[in-house]
């Protein structure tokens, strides 16, 4: 006579284990592998938009600084590099965090998974109150405002309105992205702490991972050029 | 860097996927964190030798440093941090297509910029700086000296407000001059009409201009 199995055939069935390791792949995909390879083809599809949407501001950036390079040369002095720069580690080290944290998901080490989202979280409020406080609200109070909205009295040249313009999108959409970021680690974080994430499904985890990449390369770019090139 | 490849006690393969070393990945960090400050570093430095030897550094120099190092930057995080080394190749062709999309783009644009007055030449007399005040009205005030721009009109109402202090005249700046960086206001307009605000001759949306807009002050576009 057949003895019973130990364990059930299926691991979605054995309640006993974690939820990453009951994870089973949606119906339409092969298996989990597989899956993972779909997710994560598709977030670089996406990536590959976002790219293109942060390339029209660079192209705006590229436009007007060759037809007015006075006011942009004027206008990166109004900016404070100290800033810039502080704004550029704060970012660089929550891609780090993020990192550790897809290699915490892959090994199994739940504790510092969820470490590492909750000090993204707070790496991406940093830069957010840094760009809001010392820098925003600074330029709306002295008027370095885009357009028509302008009342900076102290220009150096007649184009800074349009200058602020390229300053003020660029930076705009890039503090959006992070506070969608934000969101999205506060996310993950809450699904880690139920334990669905480890070293048999981290996908989520490895798809808001490489958004956030891609807005700290974005950020790469925009230190530089904003506050460097003078 | 180890695969994760043993199948677990249910005979499933597990994710095949590169773990990354922590050596690695703070490795990258470190490389990051110098290259910041090698870029920081070398704006300063070139800010540095040009106001202390009162020499022009061609604008190419900068921008090249910079972006080249922010090019850097980002090969080290798509590589290691993004795994683009370790990954499916068809990720790192949607990156690499995607990175030739956004230099067709700049380059088309580049090419139009180059060559737009060449072909519109008549554009070029409706230049008016710091835009066109009339023709989108300002937000602040109804007080609109036609003809005059944004930042003209932000230094008169701040005379007039007695706020104006003239020693903020170089705020933020110091010591660096723009028209020391080759930068002079004599230098004739780049050849093209991408910001150009054509004379209105219709009552505009918000009322608050005269109807004959902001017409072109004298016959050249700055008045240089």
């Amino acid at each position: 006579m057949a003895s019973i199995p130990a364990h059930p055939t299926s691991p979605a069935e054995d309640l006993s284990r974690p939820p990453h390791e009951r994870y089973q792949a949606a119906s339409h995909f092969k298996d989990r592998e597989h899956e993972f390879d779909s997710v994560k083809m598709g977030v670089w599809l996406f990536l590959a938009t976002e790219i293109l949407l942060f390339s029209g501001m660079f192209c705006a950036y590229f436009i007007f600084r060759l037809l007015h390079p006075e006011a942009f040369i004027a206008g990166s002095h109004l900016l404070e590099v100290k800033w810039g720069l502080i704004n550029t580690i704060v970012l660089l080290l929550s891609s780090y965090t993020v990192a550790s944290g897809v290699r915490h998901a892959q090994t199994g080490n739940l504790k510092w998974l969820k470490i590492n989202i909750a000090l993204t979280f707070l790496a991406g409020a940093a830069f957010l109150g840094i760009k809001f406080y010392f820098e925003y609200w600074h330029k709306i109070q002295v008027g370095e405002l885009p357009g028509k909205f302008f009342f900076y009295p102290y220009a150096r040249s007649e184009y800074e309105p349009l200058w602020w313009g390229v300053y003020w999108v660029a930076t705009g959409i890039h503090a959006s992205h992070v506070i969608v970021g934000m969101g999205l680690f506060a996310w993950l974080f809450l699904r880690a702490r139920r334990g669905e994430f480890g070293p048999g499904h981290y996908n989520a985890v490895e798809g808001v991972g490489l958004y956030w990449h891609i807005v700290d390369i974005v950020w790469i770019f925009l230190f530089p050029l904003l506050y460097l090139i003078h | 860097m180890s695969h994760a490849t043993e199948f677990d006690e249910y005979g499933h393969k597990d994710h095949g996927h590169v773990i990354v070393s922590l050596f690695t990945l703070r490795f990258v960090l470190v490389a990051l964190l110098f290259f910041t400050l090698a870029t920081s570093g070398a704006a300063w430095v070139e800010e540095l030798i040009a106001s202390t030897f009162h020499v022009e550094i061609p604008q190419w120099v900068n921008a090249a440093v910079a972006l080249s190092i922010a090019v850097v930057k980002t090969a080290l995080v798509v590589m290691f941090f993004m795994q683009l080394k370790y990954d499916n190749p068809m990720n790192t062709i949607i990156f690499l297509f995607t990175i030739l999309t956004v230099f067709t783009f700049l380059g088309l644009t580049g090419l139009d910029l180059g060559n737009r007055a060449t072909i519109d030449r008549i554009k070029n007399q409706y230049a008016h700086d710091g835009g066109d005040l009339s023709a989108g009205g300002p937000v602040f005030s109804s007080d609109v000296v036609p003809g005059e721009s944004i930042v003209e009109r932000a230094k008169r109402i701040a005379k007039a407000n007695g706020t104006y202090d003239p020693s903020h005249e170089h705020h933020h700046e110091e010591g660096v001059d723009i028209t020391d960086a080759g930068y002079l206001p004599e230098k004739p307009r780049t050849g093209s009409s991408s910001n150009i605000s054509r004379p209105i001759d219709r009552p505009t949306m918000g009322g608050l201009a005269p109807a004959h807009g902001g017409a072109p002050k004298g016959e050249p576009a700055r008045g240089h």
